[in-house]
């Protein structure tokens, strides 16, 4: 429970929460009294007077008691929603701040669930501390102490009775709790039946496999209804037990009362009034109960939690901050690579390459052969794991990491886009854009053709991650995304896949005028994509294969001369 | 159990409701409340009543609890009663203690059935409606699934069925027998002294008026914290997923600054929903007082002029104070029926979502297997969204056993051929045929049974990859899906991973690459064996050299059947039977790559694009 000293800051709250709770409490306990003494003293005497009179009082007292209760609220309120939204902040910031091997290992679905179901677990759970914890403890500690300033002999049943509730009580939790993070996960699989088709939508329909999926979430649903009614089962036992050693002792309370008045020790009165405060002790060990089924939850939450909150980033910052130098080189010294967390062969080998200031450099290779995860080195994505990778000459490991990535500029695979408008998209490149700069990277991105199109042009809303956009178009968005962050380094992942050839071409144009000293490296599977490009690598299997310039690798490279014939050899027989 | 939580708080259990829709921001913060509260209600209600059984054996159960709570204590005044000042009766003490233990054990041994029955019925019942959502959500029409929000119909799935769930199993139990209670002591009451009656009712109108007054509150703040709360939850839905692209622009302090924020923004509106919410019960405490000041007044007043006994008014007041206490439970309780009637109305707002319909569809005559594959596109018009047309005017004819490519700019509509030929949109006006039947006329599942389709964002479900490929035919022995494999050329890449065939695919598929993803998609469609085959930008990922590879696979996979293929690269698709250039939702070219080249039209001019490197 790490977690708490998140309530720190709020303790003003945190105390006044049960304070102001037990004025409640006490309100309430007093309240009878009053009442008794209405009815005793005031109607059954037929004393108008007293009943105005203590009517009064008791308003006036139950006006208090209320308002300690709306107090109570109030500060549990501020201090259990202070407490998750400190705690909600600094989840995020971590979240903000894992590198790739942590993501993946945590999944992006659970890490959302993260943030925003256990967290409001958690914060459910202190609210429901600050408030009822204090209250029934006071109600089951005072009980104790009045029942045995009653009769010492009452204490003999609570030995009996309390030891008995809490075996049984301890047994049941033990046996549920368990099955409680099972629940958890048959959730989660019913939520990613769900997730997948919805994401999935096309493919189900096209393959005509609803019955299939109905099936498949038939078998998760009701996988997940029977681990839930096993634990409900089970807790369903629960308070019946509870109930009949509460009954069976107020029937032994009866008795031994019984004897008392006869031995002359005790009145009846007392008899009942023992019976009210074993219920109320009883009441409270229930309260417990619920208590321990929270906090078990609570606790599953809280873990996952500190789970993220208390990792030790795998990337660390460096300290090097370059000045305003634009020099972008990119040097990979005999590296090796290996996702985290996988075995068999590293997917790079002992690479080494220089790209050089200004350059345009094309990276070539097979599916799988590791070009994606090289370039995923240099902003630091991921580390190497021998080698060293270097920009401007530092490594990478060295410079202060938010002015590495200002550096470069990376058009990612898989262009995400984020809800809003299309220039504030765009304008993620660069914050204090004008409108001006906006339009030229959208213009050089070949991105203006069409956004000038769309009814509200670049103030137009972009709905769902840019559903209603084509692949071009979103390749193109982030395209000018990166051109207006004005990088030294831009790096194209194949990010120009889904564009028609003769926008990629106007494109390339487009750069080379525009960006005419910036080092570009691209990743592509079009030999035409790359072929006017200063040098080429062709990787294969992890190791580079060949590098040189279009023609010398037409004669040196075999691998080269393959893929170069797999596109155009067809072609010109074409032109023939 | 339902006695001790009265006081809980109120849920601050905020189910993180996301705005329905999307478009500009704002617009949503003026959804308010439920529309129609009886309405959605009687439907939970109906889903519970397919449990009959269990759902009239819990109201018996609780029938029979309220009866033994109120018979409990006047067998334990009688057994206190027994034991006098002049001496213990113990005969009958023994015989009230006797009768009390077995009226307790009956009860607790009931209060298990309540238990259990509760939990059975909210089970069930959830259970019941998440399978008939999932159906719903599987036969939308994929127009509905482009232009939701994903994590908004999740949300739907979970948070809205979970609220239900806990509204059936902790609030039914406390309404019903707070119903029973409040019955059974009016009906007392009225017994006693109709005059009492009448004010103690009047200070329950007025707890109604309160609770009314204090639920528009709650609910103002309550619905702007759910609000909120799904906008914050789409932030980090965002950012999560779309962390890579977060991190590759250093938004992270963006990103970190906007959630702050809009957490402020939410600990402020949970501060006052909690603040109203948890009021309620102590101000509630405070109006049922006076209620009781009152009938003590008066009560006292009419014994003063002899109208009624002592007696009468101290049993009155009693039950007057039993009467109250589940009125308090039920407002109490009426947070959480609201959340779950916000969450029903948002369940059934997709429930009663049209599926997609095959409205004139004949199956007779239309059999998959003898379908032998002529397409044709008759003056088909279409837009997603009115007065933007897509498609204009658009005629194309395919013969069986073509292989069509399709070419054009992006954006031209590729695409949409695509989505209409698979019906997952439907055409404005026009008709498309196969062998002469209009697709209109053929159910949509044998219609896509007949067309095998590749895409270009592939999916894949976290299952084998065995089970991915045999996705279309599940059956399949594992000698067919490795044959499939390696028609595709992904079985080398299979057969390197440590658990080869068996290898769970995983969410984050840092295990595999996008081209390798495509490879399986390949594979899948090869093992599907459909009529009429659709690849749409399918190999975009794959590296020419292994499309090369696959290139010989493909021609036998596109043998004997019509194929559509949507490319970019020229090698994909130059010995194409067809190939039809489509500009502006219309057909502007079609023939064969020399036909076209000769032509020098449009497709003359993306072929320069491509090779304008070589061509000079």
């Amino acid at each position: 429970m790490k977690l708490i000293k998140y309530l720190k800051p709020y303790w003003i709250f945190t105390l006044l929460t049960p304070l102001s709770m037990v004025g409640e409490v006490l309100v309430d306990l007093f309240q009878p009294k009053l009442m008794a003494k209405i009815v005793d003293e005031g109607v059954v005497a037929g004393n108008m007077e007293l009943i105005i009179h203590t009517g009064i009082m008791m308003m006036l007292l139950i006006c208090l008691g209320g308002l300690c209760g709306v107090g109570s609220a109030a500060f549990s309120g501020m201090a259990s929603q202070g407490f998750s939204r400190d705690l909600r902040n600094d989840t995020f910031k971590k979240v903000m701040g894992l590198s790739f091997e942590q993501t993946d290992k945590f999944t992006t679905g659970s890490l959302v669930t993260r943030l925003t179901n256990d967290i409001t677990q958690v914060q459910q759970f202190v609210d429901f501390a600050l408030r009822m914890l204090v209250r029934d403890t006071i109600l089951f500690i005072g009980g104790i102490i009045m029942m045995l300033s009653l009769d010492i002999n009452f204490g003999l049943v609570l030995v009996c009775v309390l030891p008995i509730e809490m075996i049984f009580m301890i047994i049941i939790i033990r046996k549920a709790t368990p099955i409680f993070s099972i629940v958890q996960k048959k959730l989660d699989k019913v939520n990613s039946v769900v997730q997948e088709n919805v994401a999935g939508a096309r493919v189900v329909k096209a393959f005509v496999r609803e019955e299939h999926e109905s099936e498949r979430f038939d078998k998760a649903n009701v996988d997940l209804m029977q681990t839930n009614l096993k634990v409900m089962r089970i807790m369903s036992v629960l308070n019946p037990l509870l109930m009949i050693i509460m009954n069976l002792s107020v029937i032994s309370i009866i008795l031994i009362g019984g004897f008392q008045v006869e031995a002359g020790e005790m009145q009846v009165g007392q008899i009942m009034a023992a019976i009210t405060y074993i219920t109320q002790i009883l009441l409270g060990i229930m309260m417990i109960s619920v208590m321990f089924q929270l906090i078990s939850r609570a606790h599953a939450s809280a873990k996952r939690i500190s789970e993220v909150l208390f990792i030790e980033p795998v990337i660390k910052s460096g300290s090097y901050v370059s000045e305003d130098n634009k020099i972008g080189t990119v040097s990979f010294k005999n590296i090796s690579f290996k996702y985290p967390g996988t075995n068999g062969d590293p997917v790079i080998k002992n690479l080494s390459v220089d790209i050089k200031s200004g350059e345009n450099f094309a990276i070539l290779g097979a599916t799988g052969s590791g070009k994606s995860s090289l370039i995923n080195l240099i902003p630091r994505f991921y580390d190497v794991d021998e080698g060293e990778v270097l920009v401007d000459g530092v490594n990478v490991k060295d410079y202060d990491i938010d002015c590495l990535r200002k550096k470069i500029g990376m058009v990612l695979q898989k262009s995400e886009l984020f809800s809003g408008t299309v220039s504030e998209n765009i304008s993620w490149g660069d914050n204090n854009a004008s409108r001006e700069e906006i339009e030229k990277a959208a213009k050089i991105a070949q991105a203006d053709e069409f956004v000038s199109l769309m009814p509200a042009g670049y103030d137009g809303y972009i709905a769902e991650k840019g559903a209603s956009l084509s692949g071009g178009q979103k390749q193109r968005l982030s395209i000018a995304r990166s051109i207006l962050k004005k990088p030294e380094i831009l790096i194209f992942d194949d990010s120009t896949s889904a564009l028609d050839l003769g926008t990629e071409s106007r494109l390339q144009r487009a750069l080379d005028e525009n960006l005419k000293d910036i080092t570009v490296i691209k990743i592509a599977q079009r030999i035409a994509s790359v072929m006017n490009c200063d040098r080429i690598a062709v990787l294969e299997h992890g190791s580079l294969c060949a590098i040189g310039t279009h023609e010398e690798l037409l004669k040196t490279s075999d691998v080269y001369r393959d893929i170069y014939n797999s596109q155009m050899k067809s072609s010109e027989e074409g032109e023939k | 159990m339902a006695k001790n939580q009265k006081r809980q708080s109120i849920p601050s259990n905020n189910p993180p409701l996301r705005p329905m829709g999307r478009g500009p921001r704002g617009a949503m913060l003026s959804r308010e409340k439920p529309k129609d509260i009886l309405g959605t209600l009687k439907r939970i209600l109906s889903y519970m009543g397919k449990n009959k059984y269990i759902f009239f054996m819990l109201l018996a159960v609780m029938l029979t609890i309220t009866i033994l709570n109120l018979a409990a204590p006047s067998l334990q005044q009688k057994a206190i009663d027994t034991i006098g000042f002049n001496g213990v009766d113990y005969k009958n003490l023994i015989k009230y203690l006797i009768i009390l233990g077995v009226v307790y054990i009956f009860s607790s041994g009931i209060t298990y059935f309540q238990g259990w029955f509760s939990a059975k019925l909210s089970q069930t019942t959830v259970k019941i409606m998440r399978n008939d959502l999932f159906r719903k959500i599987v036969t939308l029409p994929i127009k509905y699934i482009d232009t939701h929000n994903h994590g908004d119909l999740m949300s739907r799935m979970t948070n809205d069925v979970e609220n239900i769930s806990n509204c059936i199993s902790q609030s039914i139990g406390s309404l019903f027998s707070g119903v029973l209670t409040i019955i059974g002591s009016l009906a007392i009451m009225i017994y006693y002294s109709p005059i009492l009656t009448l004010i103690s009712i009047s200070t329950i109108i007025l707890t109604l008026l309160f609770t009314s007054v204090m639920t528009k509150f709650m609910r103002k703040y309550f619905t702007r914290q759910q609000i909120l709360l799904g906008d914050l939850n789409g932030h980090i839905e965002e950012m999560v997923v779309g962390y890579k692209t977060v991190v590759s622009y250093s938004k992270e302090k963006d990103a970190i600054e906007k959630f702050n924020e809009m957490s402020d923004n939410l600990k402020k509106t949970g501060v006052k929903a909690q603040i109203c919410g948890g009021s309620m019960g102590p101000l509630m405490n405070i109006v049922s007082n006076v209620g009781f000041v009152l009938i003590a007044g008066f009560g006292g007043y009419f014994a003063l002029k002899g109208l009624i006994s002592i007696g009468t008014i101290q049993a009155f007041i009693l039950y007057s104070k039993q009467f109250s206490r589940p009125i308090n439970e039920i407002a109490n309780q009426y947070a959480q029926i609201q959340t779950a009637v916000a969450g029903g109305e948002r369940i059934f707002a997709v429930m009663d979502e049209e599926s997609e319909r095959d409205d004139n569809s004949n199956d007779s005559e239309f059999v998959t297997d003898e379908v032998s594959g002529n397409i044709s596109f008759k003056n088909i018009n279409f837009s997603y969204v009115p007065d933007k047309p897509v498609l204009k005017g658009f005629n194309l004819d395919i013969k069986s056993g073509q292989k069509i490519a399709i070419v054009g700019a992006t954006g031209s509509g590729k695409t949409t051929v695509v989505n209409l030929l698979t019906r997952f949109y439907d055409i404005d006006s026009g008709e498309i045929e196969i062998d002469g039947v209009n697709i209109k006329d053929i159910p949509k599942g044998k219609l896509r049974e007949t067309i095998g389709i590749v895409l270009q964002d592939t999916v894949l479900f976290s299952d084998t990859i065995r089970t991915n490929i045999a996705y279309a035919k599940p059956q399949a022995e594992l000698s067919e899906i490795e044959s499939a494999a390696k028609t595709a050329n992904a079985d080398r890449f299979i057969s390197r991973l440590p658990e080869g065939y068996d290898t769970i695919l995983s969410e984050s598929g840092s295990n595999l690459s996008q081209g390798q993803r495509q490879l399986l998609a390949i594979a899948r469609a090869v093992l599907a064996d459909p009529k009429i085959l659709i690849l749409d930008e399918a190999t975009s990922s794959v590296d020419t050299r292994t499309e090369m590879n696959i290139q010989s696979a493909m021609v036998a996979l596109m043998k004997n059947r019509t194929s559509l293929i949507i490319a970019h690269r020229l090698s994909t698709i130059i010995d194409a039977d067809k190939i039809v250039v489509i500009d502006d939702g219309r057909v502007v070219e079609q023939g064969n790559h020399e036909e076209l080249l000769d032509k020098k039209g449009c497709y003359y001019n993306l072929y320069q694009n491509q090779f304008a490197g070589i061509a000079t």
